[in-house]
């Protein structure tokens, strides 16, 4: 890990530990249209596209690496009744999305997972659907 | 990464994805600022189609975003400096403020066609 990526590991943990508040989700809504702890350039608009472009329905099985506090793996769980697998470094971030997913009712279908990006801990062949916004990697 | 998601990927799964990453045409100096006014991803050295083929996927397309990231971008400069005391008070002075000097940096490297942002897809064969 670079310098520069280890100071932007830590803004997040800062920001995760924090978690959504009030006054987070109303600038949040304002800029992305949505409440869903996301701090990146991945609109409403945006996020209804990967769902598209990954032809997301029931039963189909998404990755979201990178998963944050659910934006927008969690939303696209909840939005197109697909299954996610919601992978990250940092943990404080899928607590944040666990809760979100049991808020939703999407809890069946959206499993945590605490990975890197590089070495993911699935077997071949695992997904239909891989997706992520604006990551560190 | 790229390869791991293929890996993980069926065949005829899909990847999709919106990354920043430094806009086509540039000299080399304007390439480190790109590289310096962006996430730490942007210091790829080559274009993520050169990338995902190099992973094994096909049918790699890019749908250029650039204006609605500038859009977004902007949005929570503007967001956050209208709510400077209630983000202090969460995440601290210092940090409220790196984020916005962070924020004006990529806002003008931006503006200044030196970043882009795309959506890229691809399909795994």
């Amino acid at each position: 890990m670079t310098s520069s990526e280890a100071k932007a590991a830590e803004l997040f943990i800062e920001r995760y530990r924090v978690g959504p508040t009030d006054v987070t989700k109303r600038i949040e809504r304002a800029v992305i249209g949505g409440d869903w702890g996301a701090n990146g350039y991945t609109t409403l608009a945006q996020a209804r596209k990967l769902g598209t472009e990954l032809g997301l329905g029931p039963g189909a099985r998404l990755l979201d690496l990178g998963a944050g506090q659910g934006w927008p793996g969690v939303y696209l769980a909840t939005a197109t009744g697909c299954e996610v697998v919601l992978a990250d470094v940092p943990t404080e971030g899928l607590r944040s999305a666990v809760a979100r997913a049991r808020a939703e009712g999407v809890a069946a279908r959206a499993v945590p997972v605490s990975a890197s990006a590089r070495r993911l801990p699935f077997a071949a062949g695992t997904f239909d659907g891989v997706a992520h916004t604006d990551v560190l990697c | 990464m790229l390869r791991a998601s293929r890996r993980v990927l069926r065949p005829g799964g899909r990847t999709a994805f919106y990354t920043i990453h430094p806009a086509a045409g540039l000299t080399p100096a304007q390439r480190r600022r790109a590289a310096r006014s962006g996430a730490p991803a942007v210091s790829t050295a080559r274009p993520y189609q050169d990338l995902l083929a190099a992973a094994g996927f096909v049918r790699v397309q890019r749908t250029d975003c650039t204006a609605a990231f500038a859009a977004t971008a902007q949005a929570w400069l503007t967001g956050w400096d209208a709510s400077l005391a209630g983000l202090a008070a969460l995440y601290g002075e210092e940090f409220v403020a790196e984020r916005q000097r962070r924020r004006r940096i990529q806002l003008r490297a931006i503006g200044d066609g030196l970043l882009a942002r795309s959506l890229f897809t691809a399909t795994r064969p």
